[in-house]
């Protein structure tokens, strides 16, 4: 039995009992990382986990986190731990400081242990721009595990550990979750601290716990929201997310937009999503099909916003103050120039490019500008839904977990990975996927729950009472 | 041929806050390099910037003291490029909307005044500090992220004295604000200027030429001659010449090309995500704004019609500190004439020997006015004050307690004086004859005798009075 495959309330009986201690968990994370050949992790914080779990044994176990092992993503920066963002332009940058969110899991006396596999800086939906090669799913190693937080998605799926940090600009928590058949919250733009969360796009950027199940998934919540001084655009919250865990669905209104049911989702996913509707109706749900104007645009939107803000984010890693730098550059222009050629992978260049293009002269304008107005209309869009209905759900992927070595010449189809999870960012919504079954060849399926902003808590409501009723079995492999 | 001369100057100046602007290191000048930095300001990836309220306050009571329409909602946007001084290779600024727009600045050339316009102010954040050694560039972060405001004028100046006395009135502005030191030597007061010439008003405006790195104002004028000149030579000669960017060249006194102005140079702005719309409230600003300080012009207009002379204003008006201490006597009833006289005179020069400010010494406003009374009515002569202003500045004591304890003691009592006087008269009736016969020498011995009589002690403008009154 693994321990990192038990709940999270048996672990802490065990760990405040005695009858477990943290380097238990530590090393047993360490043992099905290194035997499960996912390449998951960039950086393992071996030493120093060890030396944090030990340190624990002494101190009283005074919080339901306490002593867990955590998974964080390679975008996150960890004082004196490498943070990579799986690009060569960092692959030897140690940090100095800490993100505020490593200092909250801190707080609790959460261990972490490793940098998981990532795209480079979040670009992707695979993660196979990493720097570092892709990381692989669970279910089958010759397939993708999604991305970008597609070590966070892999590590939680195997069941290394308990908790894992994404981060979700365009879906990359949710869409690796979905791949994976794991629980992975994008909450509300705001609610966590951005300080420390290498920037890929500011305005749509969030950080998320990733996890095995619903209740874990708000523990971890709990711990990681709030406002921080060091960000202007996080909210204060005092909430528990776990309050509403267990409550009755029945009556509650359910929106799914046509968009979401289109052609564009494969069969198998969208009947699979249609069970589950049945299933929600026969507790009482009331579900109803609606237009939502502009999700289809969404896409279109992001791409200009995402690659607008990446290209002027990612202008820093210059090679003058840390990271990857040329040596003997002819001038500050060679300086910049070879460095950033050598340092960046082609995905992330090739987004650079288009986001300057973007943002240039007249076509801000007529790009960025227009994008941003049209993401208001989204916004108020869905304001309008949420006066009449609960959550808006629908399948969170078009299909399920594709091969590894898919071709990767269409620069477009990862957009086309993320085409139902994408206007939740846009409308800075908070979002859920959880899984709901699988495909012929047991690939995970999942679906999505959206709800009203700061409604975290109400979608863990509806994600853990259908998570209660399907009772599927997501262990990868069957019983471990 | 003649030219008529269009003038626009920019100027950066750097805010005098505790803190950054976008992060808590400290904004100081002259510590070691990069001892002032963070993660902030280093643009370390993961870093977000916080907004220092400060900036914003300091920015409302910038554009009120410049008569600038104030922006309510506002915000701040990313102006993208690549230079090493550029730490995110990215400068926060307000490119779309300024904190202030639409504001003057009166000047006077010549005895005529004149409005210069200004375009729009807004705040950004300041650059590295670059220094270049060899082959090589070091570059110091303790500027990275100094608050700067950036102040436009229209292209509505056509002298150099115009764009001097600009600078010299703006100058005095922000110091009155206490909006920075401005400093031009240490770069907290930085000057460019756009200069074009045309034949005649209806023709359009001429090339542009920016002139950059002028390190005094009366330089600005020297660089705007110049320019003016070399671009008269250009078109006598049937040339012309493209946009350029040149700077001012402190050895040769004049300008020097640093690179021709691209068509289209492009900063790729667009509104910085990381940072809130700003809401500004009417109670914010009437908040900021009922701290500003009165400006030099009013303060003009009030020391002359409280009867100051124009000297004494003037040079009261330049002396910051002075002024400040004179404006808190102006609700009182005083001579403002000697209270100037005694702040620029003794006071002045007591302040100046000891190399300290009127507010660090002991003389109160309370104690001041005494002060002015009893050098109204004499009961303190000027060559007393010089006796006893060291302890009146020094002293936590009172003007009487002062006098008593150095034997001035100015007797102002008319009956006490006028006893003496007549006992005088009496006793001296030759002394009265001379002066009714007209030898006003006699006068002189009898005041004399009062003196020796009071031990010096008469009020010696009093007794004069009272003797001639007694003689008739």
């Amino acid at each position: 039995m693994k321990y990192n495959g038990m709940g999270i309330e048996e672990i802490h009986k065990l760990l405040k009992e005695k009858k477990i201690k943290p380097i238990d968990l530590v090393e047993e994370a360490f043992k099905s990382i290194e035997e499960s050949g996912l390449n998951a992790y960039i950086t393992l914080n071996k030493e120093e986990a060890i030396k944090q779990a030990k340190e624990l044994e002494n101190k009283e176990v005074d919080n339901i986190l306490f002593g867990l092992p955590i998974a964080v993503k390679d975008n996150i920066v960890t004082k004196g731990l490498k943070t990579t963002c799986a690009s060569h332009i960092l692959d030897n940058f140690i940090p100095i400081y800490n993100a505020t969110i490593v200092e909250k899991i801190k707080e609790k006396n959460m261990i972490i242990i490793g940098k998981t596999n990532m795209d480079e800086f979040a670009m992707g939906s695979s993660s196979r721009t990493s720097y570092f090669g892709a990381p692989r799913n669970p279910w089958n190693k010759e397939k993708i595990c999604g991305g970008s937080s597609g070590g966070s998605a892999a590590t939680i799926a195997n069941r290394d550990v308990l908790f894992a940090l994404g981060s979700d600009t365009g879906g990359s928590i949710r869409q690796p979750a979905s791949y994976t058949g794991i629980v992975g919250m994008k909450p509300t733009y705001g609610r966590i601290s951005r300080y420390g969360l290498v920037a890929f796009a500011s305005s749509l950027d969030q950080i998320g716990p990733m996890t095995k199940n619903v209740y874990e998934n708000a523990v971890l919540l709990n711990a990681i929201t709030g406002k921080d001084h060091k960000d202007l655009t996080s909210v204060e919250t005092n909430e528990d997310f776990t309050r509403m865990i267990g409550e009755d669905i029945k009556g509650m209104k359910i929106a799914v937009p046509n968009f979401f049911m289109s052609e564009i989702v494969s069969d198998e996913i969208r009947n699979k999503v249609k069970e589950t509707i049945k299933v929600l109706e026969s507790c009482g749900a009331k579900v109803d099909y609606v237009d939502i104007k502009y999700i289809e645009n969404a896409v279109t939107l992001y791409q200009i916003i995402a690659m607008g803000e990446a290209s002027s984010n990612l202008a820093r890693f210059d090679g003058l103050r840390y990271g990857h730098s040329i040596e003997e550059p002819k001038d500050i222009n060679d300086l910049y120039y070879s460095t950033r050629a050598e340092g960046f992978g082609d995905e992330v260049k090739r987004r650079i490019m288009v986001g300057s293009y973007l943002l240039s002269g007249e076509n801000a304008k007529t790009y960025y500008n227009k994008a941003l107005s049209i993401r208001d209309d989204i916004r108020k869009e869905f304001k309008n839904v949420f006066k009449k209905y609960d959550f808006v759900i629908g399948p969170t992927t078009t299909t399920t977990a594709y091969n590894l070595d898919d071709p990767m010449d269409d620069p477009s189809k990862s957009f086309m990975d993320d085409i139902l999870v994408i206007p939740v960012n846009m409308a800075g919504l908070p979002g859920l996927n959880m899984p709901i079954g699988f495909d012929k060849d047991h690939m995970p399926i999942g679906m999505q729950i959206i709800g009203n902003s700061f409604e975290e808590a109400k979608i863990y409501k509806l994600a853990s009472y259908l998570e209660k009723k399907l009772d599927l079995n997501l262990i990868p492999g069957g019983e471990k | 041929m003649n030219y008529i001369p269009t003038i626009g100057v920019e100027v950066h100046l750097e805010l005098k806050t505790k803190t950054k602007i976008f992060s808590n290191s400290t904004n100081g000048y002259g510590e070691m390099a990069n001892s002032l930095t963070n993660v902030v300001d280093l643009g370390y990836p993961g870093t977000l910037p916080t907004l220092n309220e400060e900036v914003i306050n300091i920015g409302i009571k910038a554009a009120t003291i410049l008569n600038c329409k104030i922006r309510k909602q506002m915000h701040f946007d990313r102006k993208n490029y690549f230079y090493p001084d550029n730490p995110k290779n990215y400068q926060i600024t307000q490119a779309r909307t300024p904190i202030g727009y639409d504001g003057y600045v009166e000047i006077e050339v010549n005895g005529e005044k004149k409005k210069v316009e200004i375009e729009e102010m807004h705040i950004e954040e300041d650059t590295c500090k670059s220094a270049h050694r060899g082959n090589k560039t070091l570059l110091d972060f303790n500027r990275a992220g100094v608050p700067l405001l950036e102040i436009v004028t229209k292209p509505c100046m056509s002298s150099p004295e115009e764009a001097k006395a600009y600078l010299e009135k703006l100058r005095e502005l922000m110091l009155y604000g206490n909006i920075s030191d401005c400093k031009i030597e240490e770069g907290s007061m930085r000057a460019d200027t756009n200069v074009s010439i045309r034949k005649k008003e209806s023709d359009p405006f001429g090339t542009k030429a920016e002139v950059k790195n002028i390190g005094s104002i009366s330089n600005v004028g020297v660089a705007i001659e110049k320019e003016i000149e070399r671009q008269k030579k250009i078109y006598d000669n049937g040339e012309t010449f493209k946009p350029q960017t040149r700077r001012f060249d402190d050895k040769l006194q004049d300008t020097v090309l640093m690179r021709i102005k691209e068509t289209g140079n492009d900063y790729r702005y667009f509104p910085e995500p990381d940072i809130p719309f700003v809401v500004l409230t009417d109670e914010m600003i009437e908040n900021v704004q009922k701290d500003i300080p009165m400006m030099p012009d009013e303060r003009r207009k009030v020391y002359v019609e409280k009867g100051v002379s124009e000297i004494n204003t003037n040079k009261l008006v330049q002396n910051r500190p002075l002024s400040d201490y004179f404006n808190e006597l102006l609700n009182e009833n005083t001579n403002f004439k000697i209270a100037s006289n005694l702040l620029l005179g003794d006071i002045s020069a007591y302040l100046n020997k000891k190399d300290i400010q009127i507010t660090d010494t002991k003389l109160t406003k309370e104690k001041f006015l005494d002060l002015i009374k009893k050098y109204e009515d004499n009961t303190i002569t000027s060559k007393n004050l010089k006796e006893i202003l060291d302890i009146i500045m020094e002293s936590d004591k009172s003007i009487d307690e002062i006098m008593k304890e150095n034997g001035i003691e100015n007797i102002t009592d008319d009956s006490e004086i006028r006893e003496v006087i007549k006992t005088i008269i009496k006793n001296n009736p030759d002394s009265v004859n001379d002066y009714k016969n007209g030898h006003d020498r006699a006068i002189k011995f009898l005041m004399g005798q009062v003196m020796k009589e009071t031990k010096g002690k008469a009020n010696p403008k009093l007794a004069n009075d009272i003797l001639v009154e007694e003689l008739k």
